[in-house]
């Protein structure tokens, strides 16, 4: 009896604790359901609940700004998808000043090369772009890292986080990598649609506006991530106080100007202003924009030579399909919000 | 048993004396006017110019040694901070690099492609050493930062941070030294060359991936030589 009792004991034993692993694993990421593999390498930076909270604590953590006054949540809060509404970045070399709009924060592990115009190469070294100032970029961060080594309330997190109460670059950046990864919108009325979950179906009007998106707008804001991460030039006007060409500034190649990164639509609702330099304040500007606001110019995208010409009930239809892709459960997400390190 | 291992000792020792014990050592020499480079120090530099460096530092990476074409060594995670503000990176020893046969080194100057684009990294390669941009990411490979009396900017002033990993910028610098076989390879890098090379008054700031870090790299790779 005894020995039965073993041989059934231990393997159910052991399919629990295997089990409770997955739970825990999957737990932290997973793949959402048809959608392709990740680009970033979690084998390189392997996810743990303490490295997150980590990254959590620091994203809210305005200790990262020179002077402590703001952080990454100032410019990327969660209720707007995790953008920010009214306030521009200053951003360049040799005291140029750019002003951009700052984009979603969401399914980031999904995506190669970061910021509008792709010149951030890694998630990983994301967060030393806004962290540092170009002139004085040596000094800044590494102060940063010396201000959190001297706090002390981040030791027991570095701790246990990575075995040691260390300080390092790398680890705050692994660390902020690791919460951003995690930062995934999967759960909206679209996607409970198409995973045919019971009790979600389009309206006509939002079924309608699908159909147009997948004929006018498809080839670059592709489902389920609704970008292809390529870059474009959509035909927006050259704003001349700003003379962003995009892309260029960081191949230097003329092919590439006025290219930007096709970004997201996913929670478009939440994350106005609109464009690189949020220029369009409504969903409505954006598609009169499209239907016929189209500036040529010799890098335009060949689907957008003519415009894409919609009449104002399929442009509502259009609008009406985006507003789909509002995920509560990622803007209200108790795992993504503010966090104190105490 | 006992006669046995005194062999097995007396072996050991003869071998010994006809190799090297210890692992070999490489030490970089920057020079102004022939003298040590001091950093913060003003000096008359070849072209007659006063001439203060502030800051100097570069990367040093997959380092081997070769006899004639035959790859004999290869220091493994090969990957080091010069920096001429912190001694100790000065020199870098090779480990496991006993009995060695070799007569050229080879190394790069500067972070390979891949390893530009694998996000964030620890030790030499942590992106908070100063050597990363951060507006648009990359490695900087070499730095160098001065003022010299020739050069036409505010305060004299010169600045160079060359860098840039895409196939078409990609300044990383290629180095192959004829080398005598010692256990210490001592390489100069002679900076009155530089100045001797380059007109600050038409070049005095690079701080972006491109044609001219490209151009200028391959230039600072030939301030790199073995100091016999
Ligand atoms: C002052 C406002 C501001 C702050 C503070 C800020 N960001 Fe941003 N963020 C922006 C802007 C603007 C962009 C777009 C810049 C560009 O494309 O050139 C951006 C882009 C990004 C992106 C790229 C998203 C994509 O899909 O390309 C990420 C990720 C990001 N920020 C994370 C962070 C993190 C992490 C922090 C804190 C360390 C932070 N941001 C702090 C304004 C800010
Ligand atoms: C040729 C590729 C392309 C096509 C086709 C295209 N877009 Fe875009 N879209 C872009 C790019 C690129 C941007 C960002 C441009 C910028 O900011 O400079 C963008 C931006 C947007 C934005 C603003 C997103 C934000 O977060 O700021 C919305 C909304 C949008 N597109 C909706 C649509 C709709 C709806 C359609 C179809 C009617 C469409 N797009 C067709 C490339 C495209």
């Amino acid at each position: 009896m005894n020995k039965i009792n073993l041989k059934i004991l231990i393997p159910v034993a052991l399919l629990l604790i295997i089990s409770a692993f997955k739970l825990t694993e999957s737990s932290l990421f997973y793949v959402p359901k048809n959608w392709p593999e990740p680009a970033y390498d979690f084998s390189k930076n392997k996810l743990s609940a303490e490295k997150i909270e980590l990254g959590r604590l620091l994203f809210y953590d305005p200790i990262l700004s020179r002077d402590s006054t703001i952080s990454c949540s100032s410019c990327h809060s969660q209720y707007t998808a995790f953008t920010h509404v009214d306030h521009d970045l200053s951003h360049g070399i040799d005291g140029k000043i750019g002003t951009r709009n700052s984009p979603v924060i969401a399914n980031l592990a999904w995506s190669k090369l970061l910021m509008w115009d792709g010149a951030v190469n890694h998630a990983d070294v994301q967060a030393l772009a806004p962290i540092s100032n170009p002139d004085e970029m040596d000094e800044t961060i590494q102060h940063v890292i010396e201000k959190i080594q001297r706090t002390g309330i981040y030791s027991n997190k570095f701790s246990s986080a990575f075995g040691d109460s260390k300080v390092t670059g790398e680890r705050v950046l692994k660390a902020l990598s690791q919460f951003m990864m995690t930062i995934v919108s999967s759960n909206s009325k679209y996607d409970k649609v198409m995973r045919n979950e019971e009790g979600f179906e389009f309206t006509e009007q939002e079924q309608r506006g699908l159909v147009l998106f997948r004929k006018k707008c498809e080839s670059c804001h592709r489902e389920p991530l609704f970008t292809t991460h390529e870059f474009a030039n959509n035909g927006l006007s050259v704003d001349t106080t700003l003379n962003d060409f995009g892309r260029m500034k960081v191949t230097q190649n003329p092919e590439d100007s006025l290219k930007f990164k096709i970004p997201t639509l996913r929670n478009i609702e939440f994350s106005y202003p609109y464009m690189h330099d949020g220029r369009f304040q409504k969903l409505s500007e954006v598609l009169k924009h499209y239907s016929h606001g189209i500036q040529t110019s010799p890098t335009l995208a060949p689907e957008l030579k003519n415009g894409i010409p919609l009449t104002s009930e399929e442009r509502i239809d259009i609008i009406a399909f985006l507003l789909t892709l509002t995920d509560k459960d990622f803007l209200f997400n108790p795992n993504y919000s503010y966090k104190k390190a105490e | 048993m006992k006669k046995s291992f005194l062999v097995i000792i007396l072996l050991f020792s003869i071998t010994q004396c006809f190799s090297q014990t210890d692992n070999i050592t490489i030490t970089f020499n920057p020079t102004l006017n022939n003298k040590q480079l001091v950093l913060d120090t003003a000096i008359y530099s070849i072209d007659e110019n006063l001439t203060t460096i502030t800051n100097f530092k570069f990367y040093v990476s997959n380092i081997e040694l070769y006899w004639d074409e035959k790859l004999q060594y290869q220091e493994s995670n090969s990957y080091h901070l010069v920096d001429i503000n912190s001694p100790s990176s000065l020199n870098i020893i090779l480990n496991d690099s006993k009995n060695i046969k070799f007569n050229i080194i080879r190394f790069n100057l500067g972070i390979d492609s891949i390893t530009n684009v694998s996000g964030a990294m620890g030790g030499d390669l942590d992106p908070t050493n100063g050597m990363y941009w951060t507006w648009q990411s990359g490695y900087i490979n070499f730095k160098l930062e001065g003022t010299n009396t020739a050069c036409p900017t505010r305060k004299n002033k010169f600045t160079f941070h060359l860098g840039g990993y895409s196939s078409t910028d990609n300044s990383l610098q290629k180095i192959w030294l004829k080398t005598p076989n010692t256990n210490e390879i001592k390489i100069k890098i002679n900076l009155d060359e530089f100045f001797n090379t380059i007109d600050l008054k038409q070049i005095n700031s690079i701080m972006i991936p491109g044609k001219e870090a490209v151009k200028m790299s391959k230039i600072v790779s030939t301030l790199f030589s073995i100091n016999e």
